[in-house]
């Protein structure tokens, strides 16, 4: 599903790579944590996903698509295949749940009569039940998050990216933001999360990918945080 | 729903930076209805120059019993025989320049300016048919050259009253115009650009305004297309906005302004409708194209992936 082979990613005006050499497979419906210290090189690794950057060396596929070779004009057809949840959620303040879920169905063209049908299973599914006409002012970290989540979803991606996804919300709370990943997950996506939870790392039990410097130090099936943090 | 979004968001753009949409409008309004002003007079020129053209360009006019000048008071009215020598010497010079003539009687010049005068009856009536004087009227090839030529062969003849070079006349009254039109036209390109960086700076404001929407459009899928429809037709709404103002500006410049003027000219050389839908359909294509494409070429820097 995602092919990294032998990337470096240099940004200009900087000496050292934020990716070196980086050759990574994540198949289809896998779960994988991607794991290190900021400025590890994750984020870049998200970035050149979608391609919001190209890299400097080495070949990248997505979806079964060659990413070098993908024309401009493509590129959001492409991401429409992956959904994507930030830290800060990135929600737009003047639309309620259910318009922030269906602003996603929207902007890509989707018909009126599928977007009221689809969207509100979505919420549902995230566990947002009774809060479809919330602002998301009116809502906690944790729910924020998962109207998020229900608009990465709603198009029912191949991959779901998540960068930190749990980054702003206690730990209490996270725990159920993972059980809806995991849910998506079970759906047959392929999530990508990159964390620096410990917790929930070593609690999930998925394929875990480090990162230091921008090289890959430890790929593990089932794997924990690790033992250096 | 597609187009129900779209417009859904571009009013929503157009309202959030209300202040520089009213002042887009503005400019807009005003530099397109300047420009049209201009065409209008460029028109009003070239109808005016067609009228003439197609008609007489000089007049010779005969001695009447009621001629004031000193000449036709010293040889009487022209006597057939003079006419028919002037006559015979204006034909021959068909070789140098001189293109029709023909002869118009006392009383064809008189129902010609109760004709003209029709608008000013107070004027026309005070008038009688001895006192209008029956003349030549002489088509020449080319005005200008030929002038001297003719008139030289029959002026301070007995039986001749005057010559009247018509293009002279007018003349001045083309300069006026023409200055005109130049003044309106500099202050409408002076405005088009400062439209043209008003639009740019308001489009690029909206897409500031929007950049949380836009980046999650880009974030979904959303085609570049879909990601720049609404701003792109934002740019087009207040240039049409504008455009509809200067539509009616127009008018007001057509009715109350060049047809006025009309009342002061005994020819019919007023606009028609058609002039100034034409007129008004051009001012409409140019603010679409300036808005939309300045919009866009903004939209390429400022919303780029």
């Amino acid at each position: 599903m995602i092919h990294f082979d032998n990337v470096t990613k240099t940004y200009p005006n900087q000496s050292r790579p934020a990716l070196e050499n980086v050759t990574i497979d994540v198949e289809k419906g896998e779960f994988v944590f991607l794991v290190g210290p900021s400025g590890s090189g994750k984020s870049t690794f998200l970035r050149l996903v979608l391609k919001e950057e190209r890299p400097t060396d080495g070949k990248i596929h997505v979806a079964g698509k060659d990413l070098a070779r993908l024309t401009n004009w493509k590129v959001p057809y492409l991401r429409r295949r992956i959904g994507c949840v930030f830290q800060d959620f990135r929600l737009l303040p003047n639309k309620n749940v259910y318009q922030n879920v269906a602003f996603a169905l929207q902007v890509i063209g989707k018909p009126r009569r599928f977007i009221r049908k689809v969207v509100p299973e979505v919420v549902d599914l995230v566990g947002l039940e009774g809060k479809h006409e919330r602002m998301p002012d009116e809502l906690s970290g944790g729910e924020q998050q998962r109207v998020a989540m229900a608009r990465a979803f709603v198009n029912r991606p191949m991959i779901l990216l998540a960068d930190e996804p749990t980054g702003n919300i206690d730990p209490a709370t996270s725990i159920g933001i993972m059980k809806v990943l995991d849910r998506i997950n079970r759906t047959g996506t392929t999530v990508v999360m990159a964390t620096h939870d410990a917790a929930i790392v070593d609690s999930m039990r998925k394929r875990v990918i480090e990162l230091e410097y921008g090289k890959v130090v430890r790929d593990q099936s089932r794997g924990v945080y690790g033992q250096a943090y | 729903m597609r187009a129900q979004f779209v417009f859904q968001e571009v009013w929503t753009g157009l309202r959030r930076n209300l202040t520089m949409t009213i002042a887009l409008v503005v400019v807009v309004a005003i530099s397109l209805s300047l420009l049209g002003t201009g065409l209008l007079f460029v028109k009003q020129v070239d109808n005016t120059r067609t009228y003439w053209q197609g008609r007489v360009q000089l007049s010779i006019y005969l001695c009447t019993t009621t001629s004031a000048s000193p000449q036709c008071k010293q040889n009487g009215p022209a006597t057939v025989a003079q006419r028919n020598s002037i006559y015979h010497d204006l034909t021959a010079l068909r070789s140098q320049g001189v293109e029709a003539v023909y002869y118009e009687s006392q009383s064809q010049a008189f129902q010609r300016f109760k004709k003209d005068f029709a608008q000013d009856r107070s004027f026309s009536s005070l008038v009688t048919q001895s006192e209008i004087p029956d003349s030549f009227q002489v088509k020449l090839r080319n005005a200008q050259a030929d002038y001297p030529v003719v008139a030289g062969t029959v002026a301070g003849r007995p039986g001749v009253d005057n010559i009247v070079n018509v293009q002279s006349i007018l003349s001045n009254f083309y300069k006026l115009l023409d200055g005109a039109r130049n003044a309106v036209i500099v202050v409408a390109i002076i405005l088009v650009i400062a439209a043209i960086l008003l639009v740019a700076n308001t489009i690029r404001l909206s897409a500031f305004n929007r950049r949380r929407e836009t980046s999650i459009m880009r974030l979904v899928g959303a085609s570049n297309f879909y990601v720049q429809l609404p701003f792109l037709l934002e740019g087009i709404i207040a240039g049409m906005f504008g455009w509809l103002v200067a539509a009616g500006l127009l008018i007001a410049v057509k009715t109350l302004g060049l047809d006025t003027l009309q009342q002061y000219f005994p020819y019919n050389v007023r606009l028609s409708l058609a002039d100034l839908i034409e007129v008004i359909v051009l001012a409409m294509v140019m603010g679409v194209v300036l808005c939309g494409v300045t919009s866009f070429l903004t939209l390429r820097r400022y919303l780029r992936a």
